[in-house]
Order: C-alpha cells, then structure tokens, then sequence
C-alpha cells in the first residue's frame, strides 16, 4: 500500500495552523486533568506545553522510560490553557454505563473469537491424527485401517474441547481512552470545577510558570532535582534544562541550609539554580545561585 | 569573658584565644557599625579573616546593610577585579529573596558565604537574571550501538 509522504506532510500544516485557535478537550479524573485524545496532545505540544505521559504501552509493559496516553498536565499548563480560552473539561459520562457496554461488546468478541478457534484448533487436530494414521500404516491394507481411521476421527470430533486458556486474545491498541469522546461541540458549554484554594505559593507558581512560559522556554515538573520546575531553552526533547527554578514569594523565609542543599545539587548536575518570585507590580524577579568556585 | 579583667599575666595568656577577636580594631569597627545582631557581626568577622589571611583577597572593608540590619562586606578577589559584595550569615539563618534582592540592588557581584557553628565557610554565587550554565565539556563522542551491546553483555 503506497502513502505518499509528501501528503501526509501538506496535511499536517493546515493543522498547526488551526491548532493556535484550537481547544483542547480535558477529561478530568478527580481533579488531575488529563488529555487522551491524539490532536489535543499535538496542540497542546505545538503551543509549548509539555506535560507528563501517564500511560503505559501495551507492547512495551514495565518500563517508565516511553509512556503512552493519556497525558497529564501540570496546574500551572491547565490554568494557561484555561486562560487563554483553550481548554474546556468534557462532559463526564456516565462510567457505569460506558463500563458495562464495554464489558458487553469486548464478551462478545471474544466469544466469537472463541468458537472460531475451537473450529481451526478441532481441524487441526484432524489433519495431525490423519497424518500420524496414514504415515504408520503405510505398510497395512487399505479397509481395516480406513475404519479405525474414520472411528478414531469421530471420537475426535465428539471429545474434543478447546480448552479457554489456550484462547488467543487480542488487545486493542489503539483505543482513544477510558471515555471515547465524540467530536460533538457540546463540551465548549461546560461548567469549570472548581477544585484547589488558591495560596500564595502557588500564585507564585503560577505567575513564574507564564513568565518562563512567555520568554519561550519549555517547563516541567522538577520533582528529581527538588525544585519547582525544570525550564528548558526549547523543547525537551532536543535539549537539557538550563536551570532548576524554584518558586518563592519575595518575604517568605527559607533556610539557608536548604539554599546551600539546592545549589549544591543544581551543581552536581549542570544546571543553574534559579529563585523565582514574581514582585507584586508585575515582573518578576530572578536570582541565579551558582557554585562560587571557592573551595 | 569576665578574665580580661585579671591583672596576673597567666590568666591574661589563657585568656588571649577567646578576647584577640573582641580586641581586632576590624571587629571594633564592625560594632561600632550599630548592628544589633552580635551573632551577625561575629561571623562576618570570621569571614573577614578568611578573606583577608586565607584567600588574600583585597580592600576588604565593611558597610552596614540599612535593610537587613547586617554588616556586609566589600572586596576584591585581586588588584583590578572587580569588587564583591558579600553577604556572611549564620548557617541555622532564614532569608527572604528580598533582602537578596536588596543585596544584588548595591549593584556589585554578590557572594552569600553561610557559615557554621565549627567555623566552616561556604560561598554562593548569586547574579540577578538567568545565567546559563556552562556546556558540558567535549571532546563528544557517538557511542552508537556500543553502549547498548555492553550492557548485554554485562546482564
């Protein structure tokens, strides 16, 4: 089968084009929100969010380095997107019912899937007995041999089970996501959640996150490195970070021990440490610790 | 230290270790510099001496910090470099970013040197901005199929 790859090309730019004025459908799970459809990973990606994969690969189980869907934003992604009129929670449908009609479909498949098999695995067994029966009496006349042939093979077709656990199962790979949404516009209508008390350390979070954001570097979660985010001069993954950016409100008071703990580490590692505190008319400010080379 | 007041010279050579800083015309004029916070001046005492006996800095003097309420000090790595503002504070001390910021307002390179109860000094370098850090070193080399094979071969 021949796909030209010039078109897939063409096709994909009008897509990044559309994808500025696109809005993104989350499906929010408690209150971690969460992206399970492909285009919205793409948007999502193209307008400089990273988050976080979640999900595990079929063909690739027990591993954490390449994760599959759904991805997880970060807070801080979720408000920008909210924000800017880009994101809107899709309607929770009603779990129990997509539940059981999953339930219903996927027994019914593998039902059928069964009685197909137990058919090929019963000629199966046919053809073996028919080929051990005429390779061994090879040598003997014809009549004798040909009656015990046909009693044998009707016992055969009267005993035979196909055991379950010898049932081949098929998993479905590309599935969108616990509820398959349609592309009907109706979540653009819906209602905003209203799930965490804003505190001054996460306004601070927040107003360092759009900054960083807005001079075009690409952040995640810094949990590895003890800080708040990881800023990156371009995407993550054609770069390293740059630095650790940790996120504090101008009088709040930290330990120097936990100064001299963060520095030394984003030493260790190569990247710069920054304090981040956004001031209370606007910009905010920055303060790169690094290593003074005086042992 | 109450044995400074003794008139007999034995008691006064015992004496000298703990009073040398108290009589040290840096440390008087340090106090003379109206911080109140004691703990504060001694530590910038112990860097002074660190910077002036152990690393031989230059024109190091001292000024009192108006928003904090510490003694910072002034000095230069050699004759011609450019002056430091150092910031010497106990190391069980908290600090805010503003009187970072308030620091780094003075304009000069900052160095926070956090020292502890057994005298051990540490320098931190702190610049406003974003400072990139330095790139790894090279020469590179594309290890290719290599590493992978090796780690095969170790399992």
């Amino acid at each position: 089968m021949e796909a030209p790859p010039c078109r897939q090309l063409g096709e994909l730019q009008p897509e990044q084009e559309r994808s500025s004025s696109a809005v993104v459908g989350l499906s929010l799970c408690d209150s971690a929100p969460l992206l399970w459809r492909i285009q919205d990973l793409k948007t999502v990606r193209s307008s400089g969010l990273v988050g976080a994969l979640l999900g595990a690969l079929p063909r690739t189980p027990r591993q954490n380095i390449r994760l599959g869907r759904p991805l997880l934003l970060l807070p801080e992604e979720e408000r920008l997107l909210r924000e800017r009129h880009s994101a809107a929670a899709l309607p929770a449908r009603n779990q129990d019912a997509v539940g059981t009609e999953l339930q219903q479909r996927y027994e019914e498949e593998e039902q059928r899937s069964y009685e197909e098999q137990s058919i090929l695995a019963l000629e199966d067994r046919r053809s073996a007995l028919l080929r051990a029966m005429t390779s061994s009496s090879g040598s003997e006349c014809g009549a004798g041999s040909d009656e015990a042939l046909q009693g044998r093979l009707l016992a055969l077709g009267q005993n035979f089970t196909f055991p379950r656990s010898a049932l081949a199962v098929q998993l479905s790979t590309a599935r969108a996501g616990l509820s398959h949404c349609q592309e009907a516009r109706a979540f653009l209508q819906a209602d905003w959640p209203i799930r965490e008390q804003d505190s001054p350390r996460r306004e601070a979070r927040y107003q360092v996150f759009r900054d960083l954001r807005g001079r075009g570097f690409f952040l995640t979660s810094a949990g590895k490195f003890g800080g708040d985010f990881l800023v990156y001069p371009g995407d993550p993954l054609r770069f390293h970070a740059h630095f650790i950016a940790v996120c504090l409100t101008l009088d709040e008071s930290i330990c120097m021990l936990d100064v001299l703990c963060v520095a030394r580490l984003g030493s260790n590692v190569k990247k710069t440490v920054l304090l981040c505190s956004p001031a209370p008319d606007g910009p905010v400010h920055y303060t790169s610790l690094q290593w003074s080379g005086m042992v | 230290m109450s044995g400074a007041s003794d008139g007999a010279e034995g008691s006064a050579e015992k004496a000298a270790p703990a009073n040398w800083i108290l009589q040290h015309p840096t440390y008087q004029q340090m106090q003379q510099l109206q911080v109140e916070d004691s703990e504060q001046i001694y530590t910038a005492f112990l860097v002074y001496m660190d910077l002036t006996e152990v690393r031989r800095w230059k024109e190091v003097s001292c000024v009192r910090s108006p928003e904090l309420q510490v003694v910072l000090l002034e000095a230069r790595e050699k004759d011609g470099a450019p002056a430091h503002t150092v910031l010497p504070l106990p190391v069980h001390r908290r600090l805010s970013h503003r009187s970072v910021r308030h620091v780094l307002d003075r304009g000069l390179p900052m160095l926070l040197c956090a020292v502890a109860s057994d005298s051990t000094l540490v320098y931190q370098r702190m610049t406003d901005g974003l400072v990139t850090p330095d790139p790894p070193v090279g020469p590179f080399e594309d290890l290719g199929r290599r590493q992978h094979r090796k780690r095969r071969q170790q399992r």
